[in-house]
């Protein structure tokens, strides 16, 4: 074990399945404070990890949680914007209530998460906002139209979060993952996600290292000056 | 809670004050009440104006329990905006929080 983020606190959404919860772990066994954030109830037990059951696509339960952050952590190191929810379907047949849904949690939550971490950022002149995107954004595979654009539309966000943000010395970036088994994965026929990961320059899943590496490099304290970035794995580009 | 019209003009210069403190020597001034807090001939520049919005916000919030927003429709289309000055600001705040 590695003490990597000693004394850092880190905010995950969507930490109580899947890649998530993959990354809690990762923070949590290298030293790192927890903040897990899932609509669901916390799937980590541990001394250093704290979670708030709440729906990030309502901006005044996001409000609340970090006025309650504030008082009792004061700061918030790197955040980490995992949750997401899918519904591959033909638009045309696309239930509204999914397509809700998906801009909420994938976009708006994304937004208000983001938005006010960097207000308790601000006072530390310090943080990293990590988003986690998707090979979606780049690959528009037939059914994915809106978690796709979600996933696009958090690229320009990062992007355009990472100009307005850099005075206060907080970097925004994308890591737009792979498929790797989670229960997402699951919702997709297996068959189709095998002929898309058949065509990627690095034919295979994600593993769960491949995400970490990215991630520990954009929340690494040297990397001040890597901003406004999409890093894709498995060679999409 | 009803705040007086001096109260919200000292915390709005005590937040601008904290903020200053932070800028590079030769950025920093003294605020005033007619201090511009926005547009030409303000000293402040943008990231500024926007740190000031949010920690100004978290004050009202934190230390007198009023939730108040400062860049809302209301606030924009106003003639005369509230952040032509430090003054001005405080006459918006009273009017929105009565």
């Amino acid at each position: 074990m590695t003490q990597n983020y000693l004394n850092k606190i880190v905010l995950i959404t969507g930490t109580s399945r899947g890649v998530g919860l993959l990354i809690a772990s990762h923070f949590l066994e290298n030293g790192a404070f927890v903040i897990g954030v899932s609509r669901s109830e916390a799937t980590i037990a541990q001394k250093n990890y704290t979670h708030f059951s709440i729906d990030i696509g309502s901006p005044e339960e996001v409000i609340k949680m970090f006025r309650s952050i504030m008082k009792t952590f004061k700061k918030i190191d790197i955040v980490i914007n995992n949750a997401a929810v899918l519904t591959s379907q033909y638009s045309m047949i696309l239930a509204i209530k999914n397509v809700t849904e998906m801009v909420n949690v994938n976009l708006l939550g994304t937004f208000f998460i983001s938005r006010e971490a960097a207000k308790l950022m601000r006072k530390n002149s310090y943080g990293r906002i990590i988003n986690i995107g998707s090979m979606a954004a780049s690959l528009e595979p037939i059914g994915d139209s809106i978690y796709a654009a979600c996933k696009a539309a958090i690229n320009t966000m990062a992007n355009v979060m990472a100009k307005e943000l850099s005075g206060l010395k907080i970097t925004c970036n994308t890591l737009g993952i792979t498929a790797i088994e989670t229960g997402m994965l699951k919702q997709l026929p297996k068959q189709k996600v095998d002929e898309i990961i058949k065509k990627l320059p690095v034919p295979r899943y994600a593993s769960a290292n491949d995400i970490f590496n990215v991630i520990d490099f954009f929340a690494s304290e040297q990397s001040s000056y890597i901003t406004a970035q999409v890093i894709y794995l498995g060679g999409v580009n | 809670m009803k705040i007086s019209k001096e109260q919200v003009v000292t915390i709005i210069l005590s937040t601008l004050n904290d903020l200053i403190d932070t800028l590079p020597n030769d950025q920093r001034f003294k605020p005033e009440v007619t201090t511009k807090l926005f547009g030409e001939g303000s000293p402040i520049d943008s990231l500024t104006l926007v740190s000031f919005i949010v920690e100004l916000e978290a004050v009202f919030s934190t230390e007198l329990d009023t939730e108040i927003v400062l860049t809302d429709d209301r606030a924009m289309t106003r003639e005369k905006s509230p952040f032509e000055s430090a003054d001005e600001l405080a006459n918006y705040i009273i009017e929105i929080t009565e």
